[in-house]
């Protein structure tokens, strides 16, 4: 197939777009032809580097060696790249029957982010951007290594967006890369535009509850995760990134962990794991204290959350259930609410549902104070995703805990540490404790 | 050695303070049983090192593979059937003893079928998991719950109410004949170590079981046998022990924190045992599981691509341990847990020449191949 043909089979495949420019130029003894998305392509760098010369060179062969010197310059393989490097935002030139694609993208969406769901006091403010050009410079410019490795994928079988993995060739888990790439292989949905969506996108289970992947859109934290292994996925167009294999204590650190002295971030840590106790366990201690076995804590104690429910018509897990699925409701609705109104919904959800709930005696006092603790224990979770499963968690050991009190509560809870013992992210086990000691590794096998 | 193997032997140990170790001990201190408490120490530390030295000498492999390699097959699938279900049922009398002890104390008022069916439920499915993944969890919970441990024997040896004057007549009992009964309840003690016979899997790599580590694993063993038997005596002295079904939950009953949101150390004792119990019920049923998968091949029986072999075992788990829950009481469960440590403590003993024969046979082998 000429070079002639392959433009005219391209510009068939766009019907009447009009859009879509062919423009052969003639001058003198010089022939090109040029073919462009309009939207897609930055004009000026178009009339600087393309229109410009092309009336300045006075040869036909110096104009191609020009062109070839372009750094924005690639070649032309087949009809199908080339129709591809035109949605792209390349322009096809057709020079002394050869066809080459010059790299013009316009993109507006190239500016960095700041930070809006991973935020800290120490570090960076800055997060990805939108794009992936931008972001894989972000990443390397972090990253001097000449082991990272970038590949590229074309999924998504309406939008064809560009998917990029990125990781360190030789820190890299071998068998986590190959399962992903795998699995990316199999992918067969018609639309993608964002990385999260990977998630579940490579994992075939039916029911999944904890997070197999990381989500994050700091490039601190993604460097940090390429230095120890992990594989990352970035979509073209979307500002987070997916990070692979994931383990539970992932979820539980944030990247300033690393920024404070020691004694401060333990102390933030310990902090943290008490925070993710509570919040699962309360409600249930609630519970199982108040309508199964009131002897286990202190008389006085017990007496003040006895005087605290007098006159409430519920038992304890309704009263529990009513308050909990008003603070999810509050918790669900601020997120979608635009910012102006979404401090109305705390104000009228918290302070005023709180107070006028303990008037009415539809709960008593100790139960708001309880499920205030619960929320506030749920924000300690410094991985979003984490603390969506905790809630959830949470409820069911609600359940439980309603139906075989304390003791119930303790074998649910020892049975949510064996579910996610059992998990599995990428051939690496989702919970255990690992050990650092260096040269260990005669002390463990594998089963 | 790898701290999983001291889990495996820990675990064993601090949870059977609640099963009827404790009582069988109690019920013959005036018949020789500080005397049968060192006899049981040493040989529990035999069967210990020998087990120990055995499995680490063929890394990585369970002991059913290694009778594959030496024993004939009339030998060796009955014997691993009567192993599989000697755990089975010390899996189930740890269960029958928890539930016992909920129903008592913590939860009076929810039915013993339920109660039992919870506790099945809750860990019949982790029995089905990978060793490894096993041994992880084992490793989480016991580090949760170790804190705990600490606090509680700190707790039991500075209480004011432990009087160390009756732990001295106690002792004066030395001279006595040691007590069979006595003997093989502490050797069920260091049993932990058996569990090899599957987990042995994990470790495949050799470890160094020296002089050590063998000191490590004793000064465990001893620590756990004289806490088990000494401190309630401590609390109670010789004379009103004898009315206690629970020794232990009595003792734990007698501490007290004052200035704690908890104030009576039962109710921490008690949701801590809940997690040894599901521990040790774990390791043994995972190990009665593999050796029942092994021995009748139930990954292959299957309906539909439903692995009915698994059903059927979870079944015969659930049904076979509710049945012992509703029939038992505790007074037979007393009885027959004493027959049963007698059995498991001969079996064992039996099981070290068949150890010494493999042995041969294994080098043998391995010679002829060179």
């Amino acid at each position: 197939m000429s070079s002639k043909e392959i433009l005219l089979w391209i510009m068939n495949q766009f019907n009447d777009t009009v859009e879509l420019i062919y423009k052969p130029l003639e001058l003198d003894n010089k022939k090109i032809t040029v073919l462009y998305i309009k939207s897609l392509i930055d004009q000026e760098l178009f009339q600087k580097y393309i229109l410009q010369p092309f009336f300045e060179i006075d040869s036909e062969e110096k104009l191609q060696v020009y062109l070839m010197a372009l750094p924005q310059f690639q070649e032309v393989p087949s009809k199908e790249e080339g129709l591809l490097y035109v949605m792209e935002g390349n322009v096809l030139v057709e020079i002394q029957e050869n066809l080459y694609a010059i790299d013009f993208k316009l993109s507006k969406n190239s500016d960095v982010n700041s930070t809006s769901v991973e935020t800290t006091i120490h570090g960076s403010e800055l997060a990805l951007s939108d794009n992936l050009m931008t972001n894989i410079n972000i990443i390397r410019s972090f990253y001097h290594e000449p082991t990272l490795t970038i590949e590229y994928f074309l999924k998504g079988e309406v939008n064809k967006p560009k998917i990029a993995v990125i990781y360190d060739q030789e820190r890299v888990k071998t068998t986590a890369l190959n399962m992903i790439k795998e699995k990316l292989e199999e992918i067969d949905k018609q639309v993608i535009t964002e990385s999260p969506q990977f998630s579940n996108f490579l994992n075939h289970k039916r029911f999944s509850l904890f997070p197999q992947m990381l989500l994050t859109e700091r490039p601190d934290r993604i460097v940090y995760n390429l230095a120890g292994g992990k594989i990352v996925l970035l979509v073209d167009g979307s500002p987070q990134c997916m990070m692979a294999p994931a383990v539970f204590f992932d979820f539980m650190t944030t990247t300033e962990d690393n920024y404070h002295t020691f004694v401060i971030s333990y102390y933030l840590k310990l902090l943290r794991y008490l925070g993710i106790f509570v919040c699962i366990l309360l409600p249930g201690i609630y519970i199982g204290a108040a309508s199964f076995s009131p002897e286990v804590f202190r008389t006085e104690f017990m007496l003040t959350i006895a005087g605290s429910r007098m006159g409430v018509p519920f038992t304890s897990f309704v009263e529990v259930l009513f308050m909990l699925f008003f603070m999810e409701l509050l918790l669900e609705a601020s997120i979608r609410l635009p910012k102006a109104i979404s401090a109305t919904a705390a104000t009228v959800g918290g302070l005023i549902l709180g107070t006028a709930v303990t008037e009415a005696a539809l709960a008593s006092n100790i139960m708001v104070i309880i499920v205030s603790a619960v929320a506030i224990s749920t924000f300690v979770i410094p991985v979003n995703e984490m603390a969506f499963a905790i809630r959830i968690v949470r409820l069911l050991l609600i359940v439980i805990a309603s139906i075989f009190g304390l003791a119930g509560l303790t074998l649910g809870f020892l049975c949510i540490i064996m579910y996610l013992v059992n998990q599995t992210s990428y051939g690496e086990p989702f919970l255990r404790m690992y050990n650092y000691r260096k040269g260990d590794k005669k002390s463990e096998g594998q089963a | 050695m790898s701290r999983f193997y001291y889990y495996l032997i820990l675990i064993n140990m601090i949870a059977n303070i609640i099963s009827a170790v404790p009582t069988i001990l109690l019920y013959y201190r005036e018949d020789g049983a500080v005397s049968a408490l060192i006899v049981g120490a040493m040989l529990g530390l035999v069967i210990v090192v020998i087990y120990t030295k055995f499995f680490n000498a063929f890394p990585g492999m369970t002991f059913p593979e290694l009778l594959v390699k030496t024993m004939p097959k009339w030998f060796y699938y009955p014997l691993l059937c009567f192993m599989a279900i000697m755990w089975f049922v010390a899996g189930a009398s740890t269960l029958i003893t928890y539930t016992f002890l909920l129903i008592r104390y913590l939860t009076p008022d929810i039915p013993i079928i339920l109660l039992g069916l919870t506790l099945i439920v809750s860990i019949i499915f982790g029995c089905f998991m990978k060793t490894d993944r096993v041994l992880y969890t084992i490793e989480i919970i016991f580090l949760i719950n170790f804190p705990i441990i600490i606090f509680i024997i700190i707790k039991a040896y500075t209480s004011k109410s432990l009087n160390w004057d009756f732990i001295k007549a106690a002792m004066l009992h030395v001279v006595e004949m040691p007590n069979m009964n006595v003997i093989t309840a502490c050797i069920f003690l260091s049993l932990g170590v058996v569990n090899l016979v599957i987990f042995n899997r994990f470790f495949t790599q050799k470890q160094n079981f020296g002089l050590k580590q063998i000191m490590v694993v004793a000064f465990i063993s001893i620590a756990t046998i004289f806490t088990t038997y000494f401190i309630p005596i401590g609390f109670h002295g010789l004379k009103s022990i004898e009315e206690m079904i629970y020794p232990w939950v009595a003792t734990s009953d007698s501490m007290r924190m004052k200035f704690f949101l908890i104030e009576r150390l039962v109710y921490v004792f008690l949701l801590l045992y809940l997690s040894m119990a599901f521990l040790s019920i774990l390791i043994h049923w995972h190990v009665a599981v593999e050796l029942f998968k092994f021995v009748f091949r139930l990954e292959k029986i299957k309906y539909k691509d439903i692995p009915i072999g698994y059903l059927i075992i979870i079944l015969f788990f659930t049904a076979a341990s509710l049945f012992l829950i509703v029939t038992l009481t505790e007074y037979q469960l007393f009885q027959y847990s004493k027959y049963f440590f007698n059995l498991t403590a001969v079996n064992f003993f039996g099981m070290i020449f068949l150890l010494f024969y493999i042995a041969r046979r294994m080098k043998g082998a391995k010679d002829s191949k060179n």
